[in-house]
């Protein structure tokens, strides 16, 4: 058999003896690609919105924001207060899961103050009459070193009094 | 530090996928997939630098990706068990002018394609191969009777 190209070996280059399990290998290698496809287009890596409610006595907190993002992108949250009640002094306190490591780029409409309240960011929003509704919107970017998961904290005051605490949960893949 | 994660990740993600698309994707390469290959390596850069502008960040990760590379030729020629994995073994298609159709469906390879590969390199019929053998890159490699 001198005719057999030098470093073939007919056995397992003609026959594939050995070389059964090559094709299984690149199946279930596509078949982890294809799922790891399909839980993209389910939405498990984000970025679809989620509108997650907290209610009070006196106001109604609702916030419009992805809870799976990816490092480096470009998201909005927004922030829906509805008074049932008459809010002197509306105050949203962030904690500081919602900057860390992410970029706040606008904030709409401007809040009439900006504070640091124990190391959290405040806006102070001003007045809202009952019946009424405030949309504020955050535009915000994650950085592209930021990853994994965090509980995002916001609290709506009526001056110094504590309306409402309402806490997501936030996943940020890398 | 993280550039060279991520061109380590983003690395072996191709890596794996190049050895599972198959020779045939690799050897063929029609206009399209040359574009296709072009958005993929866009798509790849932006999740390796992101939006790092730097000559440093640029240098880490094309370094990152040099490194590896020497690595993997390295571990291929001085451990004989993982050349296999890394390279994959050649195919014989061919032998004594009949197609072995089970190899070339393994492939994905009609023998019409095949013949395509032949003619370009001046070689009329199939019957006056001896050898034919898919190599590790995808190119066919064809040896012709004496005779011929």
């Amino acid at each position: 058999m001198a005719d057999i190209p030098d470093a073939i070996v007919l056995k397992r280059d003609r026959d594939l003896v050995g070389r059964i399990w090559e094709p299984w290998i690149r199946r279930v290698v596509l078949l982890v690609l294809t799922v790891f496809l399909a839980l993209a287009l389910a939405n498990v890596f984000g970025q679809k919105s989620a509108t997650v409610e907290r209610r009070s006595p006196v106001a109604t907190l609702a916030i419009h924001a992805p809870t799976t993002l990816r490092s480096g992108l470009i998201f909005q949250a927004r922030f829906r207060i509805v008074a049932s009640q008459e809010i002197e002094q509306a105050t949203l306190v962030f904690s500081r899961e919602w900057l860390e490591g992410v970029t706040l780029n606008t904030v709409e409409p401007s809040p009439i103050g900006e504070a640091s309240n124990d190391g959290q960011l405040s806006f102070d929003l001003g007045h809202i009459r009952q019946g009424q509704t405030y949309d504020l919107y955050l535009q915000f970017q994650v950085n592209p070193t930021t990853f994994g998961s965090r509980t995002q904290e916001t609290r709506l005051f009526d001056g110094k009094t504590l309306l409402l605490t309402h806490a997501r949960d936030v996943t940020i893949f890398p | 530090m993280d550039i060279a994660i991520r061109a380590l990740i983003l690395y072996l993600f191709v890596f794996l996928l190049m050895r599972v698309m198959g020779r045939r994707e690799l050897s063929n390469l029609q206009p399209f997939d040359l574009v296709l290959l072009i958005v993929i390596g866009d798509a790849l850069q932006q999740g390796l630098t992101q939006s790092d502008y730097s000559v440093t960040g640029a240098m880490i990760a094309v370094g990152t990706f040099a490194a590896l590379q020497v690595l993997t030729s390295y571990l291929s020629y001085r451990v004989s068990w993982m050349r296999p994995v890394l390279e994959g073994h050649p195919l014989v298609v061919i032998q004594d002018g009949k197609v072995i159709e089970k190899n070339l469906k393994r492939e994905r390879i009609t023998v019409e394609e095949l013949a395509e590969e032949a003619r370009q390199q001046q070689i009329s019929s199939l019957e006056d191969v001896k050898w034919a053998v898919v190599e590790t890159t995808g190119a066919v490699s064809f040896i012709l009777r004496k005779s011929s």
